[in-house]
């Protein structure tokens, strides 16, 4: 077990009031999750942590514990980079098979929908403490910090693509790299079906050999 | 958080029958209950409090455990018995919602009445049920919980092996008891430790805040007369109880006992 039942309960009991203050932030995500959330979830996280966690719907609150239900309506498995990935809103781990589930797969995309969907107001919890006007003057500096920040990303990338495909030469370019790999199949489409005639002629080119040695040469 | 009703006691130093230990002192079993309901008559006002000084608030996680592990959820009948000032009795009472029932039982009128002002001022109604009950001859039927639970009450009961039978029979099959208790812990450096600050830090948090160091060096002596982490197993298995497994928490300070009715 995870360092102990003390330590345990001290980890659930900070995600518990983190994730219901965050839900409390947004009230119609905080709708769809509960309505996902129909029976108690568990999160088997594996190595290297092997840490599981549950959501237990509790009233109007989620409870986090850190023991497994008895009786899971889903269970999902994975390591916490899958669910690092699914809690950004990549539903492509069930698919790659990056988080396994048990239960209703179903319910596994409609939570994952819910929360992806999540979208808590921190100007309004930021406004209780330090008042509506620098709450919102903050705000509108950190969502232009995080716009600007995304921006660069993006740009970032771009550019180093660019140079590594076409100044430096080190990859080849996206595009020619398809035109080699569309040849390649073809290629070995072509071999596939030469393979495929060559077995087909194959035991009539022997048939004919083996008759004419039965036949002898008189045949001639 | 309870005080209990006088009996035989397993562990007890006197030849005769009707002695009965309170802390390291022996009394009359007759004795007991009046002695522990004294204290906690006292005590019962500043009870969260002192809970929280005393342990730095890790009472709370302590709870917290025995609530993940009790596998309560909706439409589940509960007993939290010597429930005190209702701390697990609130968590019972989200997870059991509007179909389900938590009754939080104490001996003690004081603490009773300290728990139930304050669920009621934080709008916990409609599903709790308030019962001034002994723990060793529970008013209820056979079969009857889900689950039961007695936090830091079963050393304040004189008979505890009765006790134990009583939590069983109310249990329905199936239905789980949880013993949160004070207990032995496995390290001797920090069983020193341990002692140190109960014996001297505890009655003099207790003069300071609540106006009463005896009865927080009653609190510490209990604790030690208290059967250790594999004695109660053993009379928790005795009582009928099966799977019966316990949690050492914090290194053994404390320890949640867990049994399964079959």
């Amino acid at each position: 077990m995870f360092p102990g039942p003390t330590l345990m309960a001290a980890v659930t009991a900070v995600l518990e009031r983190g994730l219901n203050r965050a839900l409390s932030l947004d009230p119609a995500g905080r709708k769809a999750l509960m309505a996902a959330l129909n029976g108690p979830v568990q999160f088997s996280i594996e190595a290297p942590l092997n840490l599981t966690l549950a959501l237990v719907p509790a009233d109007s609150r989620i409870q986090v514990v850190g023991q497994p239900p008895e009786s899971p309506a889903l269970e999902l498995a994975g390591r916490p980079m899958a669910f690092a990935a699914l809690a950004t809103g990549d539903d492509q781990v069930f698919t790659q098979g990056r988080i396994r589930v048990t239960g209703d797969m179903g319910l596994a995309h409609q939570f994952q929908r819910a929360i992806d969907q999540l979208d808590p107001d921190w100007e309004a919890a930021l406004a209780d403490y330090l008042g509506d006007v620098p709450a919102h003057f903050l705000g509108q500096r950190l969502r232009g910090a995080v716009k600007w920040s995304r921006q660069a990303f993006r740009s970032l990338n771009a550019n180093v693509e660019e140079y590594i495909h076409e100044e430096s030469r080190s990859l080849p370019g996206r595009r020619e790299l398809e035109a080699t790999f569309e040849d390649i199949d073809q290629v070995s489409l072509q071999v596939e079906r030469l393979e495929a005639r060559v077995r087909q002629i194959e035991p009539v080119a022997t048939g004919s050999s083996e008759a004419t040695e039965r036949k002898g040469p008189e045949s001639w | 958080m309870s005080e209990q009703q006088p009996s035989r006691e397993p562990n007890s130093s006197s030849s005769a029958d009707d002695v009965t230990h309170f802390g390291f002192r022996n009394v009359p079993k007759s004795q007991k209950a009046s002695q522990v309901a004294d204290v906690f008559h006292s005590v019962a006002g500043k009870y969260d409090l002192m809970n929280d000084l005393m342990s730095m608030g890790i009472h709370r996680l302590w709870k917290r455990f025995t609530i993940e592990l009790s596998g309560v959820r909706k439409g589940h009948q509960v007993l939290d018995i010597a429930g005190g000032t209702g701390d697990l009795t609130m968590k019972f009472s989200d997870l059991v919602g509007p179909t389900g029932r938590v009754v939080l039982a104490d001996i003690n009128a004081s603490m009773l009445q300290v728990g139930r002002g304050r669920l009621v001022d934080r709008g916990y109604a409609g599903n709790i049920e308030y019962v001034q009950a002994d723990a060793e001859h529970l008013p209820f039927p056979d079969n009857n919980f889900n689950a039961v639970s007695i936090a830091f009450g079963l050393r304040n009961v004189t008979d505890k092996d009765q006790a134990l039978r009583d939590m069983t029979r109310v249990l329905k099959p199936g239905g789980k008891l949880m013993v949160l208790e004070f207990s032995k812990p496995a390290n001797p450096l920090l069983s020193k430790a341990y002692d140190a600050y109960s014996f001297s830090a505890l009655p003099l948090m207790g003069q300071l805040i609540a106006g009463d160091s005896s009865s927080y060096k009653y609190l510490a002596e209990s604790i030690r007369m208290h059967p250790d982490q594999e004695t109660l197993k053993g009379m928790m298995e005795a009582a009928g109880l099966v799977n019966c497994k316990y949690f050492n928490m914090t290194g053994g300070v404390v320890a949640l006992h867990v049994g399964i009715k079959p």
